[in-house]
């Protein structure tokens, strides 16, 4: 039994589950609770995530991103928080830290910063170009500028290391 | 009629033309470079030419080489890249291959924006005011001069421009040097010219087309108009046709009035002539479009018409076979732009890999696009992937089956502006149809109230969750249960 604490849009819900209890009945799911009748699309394919659910008999087609921070369905696009409550790695929060990383692949155009300056939230630190777009990557942290990991005219992957602030 | 056509053009427009062509019985060439292979249009066509790079559809002499080797007796631009470039349609003309658009001698008119729209002054319209001349990189005093007699807030336009690139809305004198900047050089990237000029912007203001056809014989019609309005980080991204906030009476005046300007130029073949219109519903002639535009999908809706195959029709000299009187106009007609965009980032770009998607279906729903499940959202190219359009008989059920229609296209690997999309339909001033260039609020993720689909939500999250964590850290491998394994490690 996996014991979760989910947000979505401010509003908190525990959810208790055992996927291993999955049958042609459906999963056995608590939320905060109260038992809630859900079935899930069988079999489950390995590495393709949740496409769709039925839950109090009522159909819901579901996208996240992999990071867990929002889900979208029919009714738009939610906020989303994922905390495991029995993970013994304590509430470790996800991003918020200083590493910036490039969100998309594409070139680097314009630098706007350098190690030691000062940053604010939001503050574009730099101009990455792609699909014929100028895309200004902002600081998602206020503070100092650590390190700066590429330069003008370089090409970058997605998940490429940019800009460091502590 | 043309026995094969080469398609200059990429994506979901470069899909429209061929679907067209093959019911005309007409050969299609397409064109595509490696990290575009997947797109339908390569899929779908005739035959397929492999290009070296992206760049290769803004190369002219490339294109007409592709032209020759396979023998078509006609080229069709598209919207962008090679559409509307008069000294392009001189070098096929020079070959005697046919471009499909209006001839040289209309674009050379059209084309040089300031000139054309001094042209409608002078035959006593009302046109947009403007600077007196098109300014290139290093001339900013002039420019800056120019712009104060002219008075803010300005718009700052390319030349060449087209889908908004390269235009920028200047409120001050101090934001003027840098968006001549930005301007400048987003029309070089697209365009390859970063000439600019200056438009008094006109505020709030209707941004409105009115699609007409033009043969050769001077042979006229207007399909109505088309309204694109809702304008999010300068791109229209949800347009329709006819405009909500017109009455009929206007809507004849206007559309005559674009025959009249269009008649001024001589025009032929399929185009836009363009207007903003203020809050008094006076309207003012801003340029004439020569292209098959990315909204035509509304007017095809409307008119029962198709507006490819009249572009392919008239460039072969085929009369225009029909009279206003022939054009019935019919119902509503919604169109929105679906982008590999994410727009709760700053609209930035996101291509990759589209894991899933399955359009909506169902009587009045047209859906345009290149992609499917499976296929990749390329780097190289515009972020445009599909356009969803829907019709019905009046506005309120158009609104609804919009919606609908939103709701059941289903988009999973990258992010989209789908939630965009459903979130402007359920905006009051959409829905009421009383909106103007910039009325529409940037978009922002709302909370939602508490309801019983967030918990189902929090159901299939924390499943997801769960799901992870246990291919992560798999407490006993799924191979080591397998006999294979079992026997691979009695082999060894």
């Amino acid at each position: 039994m996996s014991k979760l604490q989910v947000t979505i849009d401010g509003h908190e819900y525990e959810v208790q589950l055992n996927l291993a209890g999955q049958n042609g009945a459906g999963l056995n799911v608590l939320v905060n609770g109260e038992p809630v009748q859900v079935v899930i699309p069988t079999p489950v394919l390995p590495g393709r995530p949740l496409e769709w659910l039925v839950v109090d008999e009522r159909p819901y087609e579901v996208v996240m991103d992999p990071d867990l921070t929002w889900i979208q369905s029919a009714s738009g696009i939610h906020r989303m928080m994922v905390r495991d409550l029995e993970a013994f790695s304590g509430n470790r929060l996800r991003g918020g830290d200083g590493r910036v990383t490039a969100p998309i692949p594409g070139l680097i155009a314009r630098l706007f910063v350098q190690p030691g300056m000062m940053v604010t939230v939001g503050q574009p630190l730099l101009v990455l170009e792609a699909m014929k777009m100028e895309n200004e990557i902002g600081a998602p942290v206020a503070g100092q500028v650590l390190a700066v990991h590429v330069q003008p005219g370089q090409t970058v992957a997605r998940k490429h290391l940019l800009v460091e602030i502590g | 009629m043309f026995k094969r056509i080469l398609i200059a053009n990429r994506g979901e427009i470069a899909v429209r033309i061929l679907r067209t062509c093959r019911e005309m019985g007409i050969e299609s060439v397409v064109l595509y470079d490696a990290s575009d292979m997947g797109s339908l249009h390569v899929r779908l066509a005739d035959r397929c030419v492999r290009i070296p790079t992206a760049e290769t559809f803004m190369d002219g002499m490339a294109i007409l080489r592709i032209a020759q080797e396979q023998q078509v007796d006609a080229i069709h631009p598209g919207y962008g890249y090679l559409a509307e470039e008069q000294s392009f349609v001189e070098a096929c003309t020079e070959l005697g291959i046919v471009l499909i658009g209006p001839p040289a001698a209309v674009l050379w008119q059209t084309r040089q924006k300031l000139d054309a729209i001094q042209k409608v002054q002078a035959a006593g319209y009302l046109t947009v005011a403007c600077s007196a001349r098109a300014y290139e990189r290093a001339e900013l005093p002039e420019l800056q001069r120019d712009a104060a007699a002219l008075g803010y807030p300005l718009v700052v336009k390319s030349c060449r421009g087209g889908r908004g690139r390269g235009a920028r809305v200047i409120r001050s004198a101090e934001m003027l040097e840098h968006a001549i900047q930005q301007a400048q050089k987003t029309s070089h990237e697209v365009f390859r010219n970063s000439q600019v000029y200056l438009e008094k912007a006109i505020w709030p203001a209707h941004m409105i087309g009115v699609q007409i056809l033009a043969d050769a014989q001077g042979n006229m019609v207007h399909l109505g108009e088309r309204e694109g309005s809702i304008i999010y980080h300068n791109q229209k991204v949800l347009q329709e046709s006819p405009a909500p906030f017109m009455t009929e009476e206007a809507r004849e005046v206007l559309c005559r009035t674009a025959l009249e300007i269009a008649r001024l130029f001589d025009y032929q073949n399929a185009g836009t002539v363009e207007f903003l219109v203020d809050r008094n519903g006076r309207f003012y002639f801003s340029e004439i479009k020569g292209r098959i535009q990315v909204d035509h999908p509304l007017t095809e809706m409307r008119s029962g018409i198709d507006l490819v195959r009249e572009q392919i029709r008239l460039a072969a000299g085929e009369p225009l076979g029909m009279t206003q009187e022939d054009v019935h106009l019919r119902g509503w007609a919604l169109l929105c732009r679906l982008n590999a965009e994410d727009p709760w980032q700053q609209f930035l770009p996101s291509p990759g890999q589209l894991l899933r998607m399955r359009v909506p279906t169902g009587a009045h729903i047209r859906v345009d696009t290149y992609a499917y499940s499976g296929c990749h959202v390329p780097t190289a190219y515009d972020s445009l992937f599909a356009k969803l359009s829907v019709w019905a008989p009046d506005r309120a059920t158009a609104v609804a089956r919009l919606r609908r229609a939103l709701a059941d296209f289903a988009l999973a690997g990258i992010p989209t502006n789908m939630p965009l999309m459903q979130q402007l339909t359920e905006e009051p001033s959409f829905v009421n149809g009383r909106y103007h260039a910039g009325s529409l609020s940037e978009p922002a993720i709302v909370d939602s109230p508490e309801t019983d689909d967030l918990l189902a939500l929090a159901v299939a999250a924390a499943i997801r969750y769960v799901q992870r964590h246990q291919t992560l850290n798999p407490t006993l491998p799924e191979r080591m249960l397998s006999g294979w394994h079992r026997d691979s490690r009695r082999l060894g």
